[in-house]
């Protein structure tokens, strides 16, 4: 059975009008006005951290980190530009590091009968399956692939934006979207298929 | 999903982008943020910490300009006091140049130079 096609989180882009506010009030020492931005982009920060780190817990410090980062460094924001691109750049820093430093344990590779299509488990487990699929999938992907497309098909930023968050040109971008999808996709399918 | 994707595909797949939402959806999101914003408070913003050190800077440039000040104060009036003692030697029953320097009065000024063209 196929996944719920659900909107993407990222569809639901945040709104930017009161971010300029919210982020001069930040400045002014209001923490108030910056866990408003941590809860607005907390679900984004922890999936693109997850994305990178494996280990839920890891991610989640990871994010965390990030969070304090950004605020340190939120003089150095440029207000005329969206919030979500910078912040997102700094949660996967915060996450490679972390990674780096704690050489966090590897996933092990996908259990050879779930990767050849064999039994599918209960109907029940059936999301949960798929969703640990995916996630080992994921984590089999270079590091900058996976992030791209996280950030592109789940948060839906544009090449340009991705671009930006990771540092690279846009056509690298690109081919590490189309790369990743063509795993992904492949594994869809068989999950679909069988 | 179903269509084969070129390489330069910039249409998000909404089907990926929900199951792959799925597989990486955080849980406990209040607790989360809730975590977060307590650790705010361990956090300083840079710009408070620049502000801080150009106190610090402030402090010390300004007890290093007193030094200094103090220093120059202190050579200026020992050469002083010197050639005071001097001139006043050198002048006999003339008043010191501090009792002209403090005076209300201009000094007289054929008292002065008397006292060199003695000299």
């Amino acid at each position: 059975m196929a996944p719920d096609v659900q909107p993407p989180a990222g569809a639901a882009r945040i709104a930017g009008e009161d971010e300029s506010a919210l982020i001069g009030r930040a400045l002014a020492g209001d923490r108030g006005a910056f866990g408003v931005l941590v809860e607005r982009y907390a679900p984004q920060a922890r999936r693109v951290a997850r994305a990178v780190l494996a280990d839920p817990d890891d991610a989640d410090d990871a994010a965390q980190d990030a969070f304090l980062s950004a605020l340190t460094k939120l003089h150095q924001y440029d207000r005329r530009r969206p919030f979500g691109p910078w912040l997102l750049r700094i949660v996967a820093n915060a996450a490679t590091d972390r990674r780096r430093r704690r050489q966090v344990r590897r996933v092990e590779p996908l259990d050879p009968e779930l990767a050849g299509g064999g039994a599918r488990p209960d109907v029940d487990a059936e999301r949960s399956a798929l969703s640990q699929r995916l996630r080992e999938a994921l984590a089999q992907l270079p590091e900058r692939r996976r992030v791209a497309v996280v950030l592109f098909d789940v948060e839906g930023y544009s090449h340009r934006e991705i671009a930006e968050i990771l540092g690279i040109p846009e056509g690298t971008v690109r081919s590490e979207v189309f790369h990743a999808r063509r795993r992904l996709r492949t594994l869809l399918d068989d999950w679909k298929e069988g | 999903m179903t269509h084969d994707p070129t390489p330069f595909d910039s249409r998000r797949d909404p089907e990926l982008g929900a199951a792959l939402s799925a597989a990486l959806e955080p849980r406990d999101h209040a607790a989360f943020v809730q975590r977060v914003v307590a650790s705010l408070d361990r956090a300083r913003p840079e710009s408070w910490t620049v502000l801080a050190g150009w106190a610090r800077r402030g402090v010390i440039a300004a007890a290093i300009a007193a030094l200094v000040l103090g220093l120059i104060d202190n050579r200026g009036t020992a050469p002083a006091t010197v050639a005071e003692e001097s001139f006043a030697s050198g002048t006999g029953d003339t008043l010191p140049p501090s009792a002209l320097l403090a005076s209300q009065d201009a000094p007289d000024a054929s008292v002065v130079f008397a006292s060199l063209v003695r000299r």
